[in-house]
């Protein structure tokens, strides 16, 4: 009975204990961080008695030859873990020590059975729980830490080649927690649960499902460290790559090239072609073409109009030229209008050297120009007002105009005169 | 499917790489999804036969462009000068990829799809006198032509260029934003190629950067 009492004494002991050293801890937490991010603490930082009491419980020490005080071993762990802090936590692979633990247990429970000792049997229980709860969480907590550097991208390292070694790092320690893990031995763990169904559930069944569970997921982390890493090396070669041939181009500015194009087999990256741009104006030969071109000049001509129209209400030209998107239709357009701005020039300069010109329209005519009349007479219109003003004066325009209505003032042009009068 | 429908298909594609330009999925990705494919890639072959052009890409096929079918003495010609006008964009090229890289602090250097904010690039060279430096020394090439005093315009006017030869794309004309295109991958290729082919001892400028930047 006097065991149990102890027990009893020795937990309330642990639980006064623990819980005020973790106060201690929470009540210097500021100094502790502190400590933590910079490597020490300055003990003239903290009172003498708080430092006396972090000293004796194991929360700092004070390293020989150093006057600063340092965190713990294990509070630095805790910190790392809260934090996941991954260039600071360490993964134990240590598995061989625990399984000896557990097979210390269950010797243990046995021998309790066999007294006849239920209540310890019970704690025995609770403890071979506890370590195996401790062994899985092992695992849990490094494929946690690894999964966490991985989609980090191994943030928590500044630059490549740290990136490269903490890569590597971590598929090192994977590879000791999967060799920790063949130590596990689930025959002899089952003979040491013989006969005791509560044991074999905590030792064999559940440890097997939550081993084979981690096991997966060590595999499917360790593939994506080695694809990172691929990554990680191909982003290296070709940061060297560019660096290196820059510094090489920099010390031999006269560098050349061989003649890759003169060689019999011209390397295929140099083979890149020269452009070919296809060019192509409106071809008025095509009688069965006739209408489309028509009907293009006439969507022209409303465009012009619309043109006309917005410049005068000095709509923003860019808001057109966006609506007017240059796609091949409007190189097509683009060309029939030069043909027609062609045309209506050829008529200015046949106005200048004939001596009887003939009318806008009669020119059309006798040229064959297969321009609607509309059309026609507003080009040449045009042309006449996109003259400069000195050689609009050259030239007289009589219009032919007949008045469509009594009742407003539109007119219609029926045709247009140019003559041309020499200074 | 006659050669003359898929023409009217492929017409603007075939007018793309006609102009010389390089296709990526980033340039135009239904272009380039339709590159992918043998089919069309033959049918493009067939019809472009007269020109003496084929399609041809990079090493990973991340990239479609015109090759000569047949290289005769004009395309030799050619071919060699642009080579030449290539070579003669290089160090500058170069040297922009590793002052961004430098700027931006990333683990790589940039490599098609990746993003490029301008104004923060031009932030983080206005903090860094070095950065600074480097931006006017490669900004002032004839390559980039920029004859700016302040960063931002010595930034703009490189970034310009360099969706004029086609290494970046900008999605909006308004937003000062770029992606990278397939063509850096080309080029970085064909650096690699030069390397080779020309036993560049590499190695040997490792660190010429750091020394560059201590003296």
């Amino acid at each position: 009975m006097a065991t149990h009492d102890n027990d009893k004494q020795h937990l309330s002991g642990l639980f006064e204990v623990g819980a005020e050293r973790l106060k201690l801890i929470g009540d210097n937490a500021k100094v502790l961080m502190q400590g933590y991010l910079t490597g020490g603490i300055d003990p003239a930082a903290v009172n003498e008695r708080t430092l006396r009491r972090l000293i004796s419980a194991r929360v700092l020490y004070q390293p020989d030859d150093s006057h600063e005080l340092k965190l713990r071993h294990p509070v630095t762990q805790l910190i790392a873990a809260l934090v996941t802090d991954e260039s600071r936590r360490a993964i134990h692979a240590d598995i061989a020590d625990k399984l000896v633990a557990i097979r210390g247990f269950v010797e243990g429970l046995r021998e309790a059975q066999r007294m006849g000792d239920s209540l310890r049997v019970d704690s025995q229980m609770l403890r071979i729980d506890e370590a195996v709860y401790d062994l899985t969480a092992q695992f849990e907590e490094a494929i946690y830490s690894l999964w966490h550097r991985l989609n980090s991208n191994f943030g928590f390292v500044s630059n490549l080649s740290d990136k490269i070694r903490e890569n590597e790092r971590a598929q090192q320690q994977i590879k000791r927690l999967i060799d920790g893990m063949s130590l596990i031995d689930f025959d002899e763990l089952i003979e040491l649960a013989e006969g005791h169904p509560t044991l074999r559930k905590i030792l064999v069944s559940r440890l097997q499902q939550q081993m084979s569970a981690h096991h997966g997921s060590l595999l499917e982390v360790q593939k994506r460290l080695v694809e990172l890493m691929t990554r990680f090396r191909e982003q290296q070669e070709r940061s060297l790559l560019v660096l290196n041939m820059a510094g090489f181009l920099r010390e031999h500015p006269g560098f050349m090239v061989g003649d890759y194009s003169y060689r019999s087999q011209v390397p295929a990256l140099v083979n890149h072609a020269a452009p070919i741009v296809p060019a192509a104006a409106v071809g008025l030969d095509k009688n069965e073409q006739l209408s489309d071109v028509t009907a293009l000049v006439h969507a022209l001509y409303q465009e012009l109009a619309l043109k006309r129209k917005t410049d005068s209400v000095s709509v923003s030209a860019d808001a057109l030229q966006g609506s007017v998107q240059s796609s091949a239709q409007q190189q097509a357009v683009e060309a029939r209008q030069q043909q027609l701005k062609e045309d209506a020039m050829r008529y200015f300069i046949h106005v200048c050297e004939a001596p009887e010109p003939p009318s806008a329209l009669a020119f059309l005519a006798a040229e064959e120009l297969q321009w609607p009349p509309e059309v026609w007479l507003f080009q040449v219109l045009g042309e006449y007002n996109a003259l400069p003003r000195h050689e609009q004066k050259l030239f007289t325009i009589t219009r032919d105009e007949r008045r469509i209505s009594t009742f407003n003032h539109v007119h219609i042009i029926e045709d247009l005169a140019v003559r041309f009068q020499a200074a | 499917m006659s050669t003359s429908s898929h023409m009217s298909v492929h017409g603007p594609l075939i007018e793309l790489l006609l102009a010389g330009q390089f296709i990526c999925a980033i340039t135009n990705e239904e272009f380039f999804a339709k590159l992918q494919r043998d089919d069309v890639r033959e049918s493009i072959d067939d019809y472009l036969k007269p020109l003496n052009r084929r399609v041809a890409s990079n090493d990973d096929n991340s990239v479609y462009f015109l090759a000569y079918r047949d290289i005769d003495d004009p395309a030799r010609e050619h071919l060699k000068q642009q080579l030449a006008v290539v070579m003669s964009s290089l160090l500058p090229l170069l040297e922009w990829l590793t002052y961004v890289q430098e700027a931006m602090g990333s683990d790589g250097i940039l490599t098609a799809g990746d993003t490029l904010k301008l104004q923060e690039l031009v932030v983080k060279t206005e903090d860094n006198p070095s950065l600074r430096q480097r931006l006017q020394n490669l900004a002032s090439d004839k390559f980039f032509g920029s004859s700016a005093d302040s960063v931002d315009a010595q930034a703009k006017q490189v970034a310009k260029r360099l969706v004029e030869h086609g290494y970046l794309q900008q999605p909006h004309s308004s937003r000062l934003y770029f992606t990278v295109t397939g063509k850096i991958d080309y080029l970085l290729e064909l650096v690699r190629f030069i390397k080779d082919e020309e036993n560049i001892p590499l190695d040997d400028y490792q660190n010429s950067q750091a020394q560059t930047e201590l003296l």
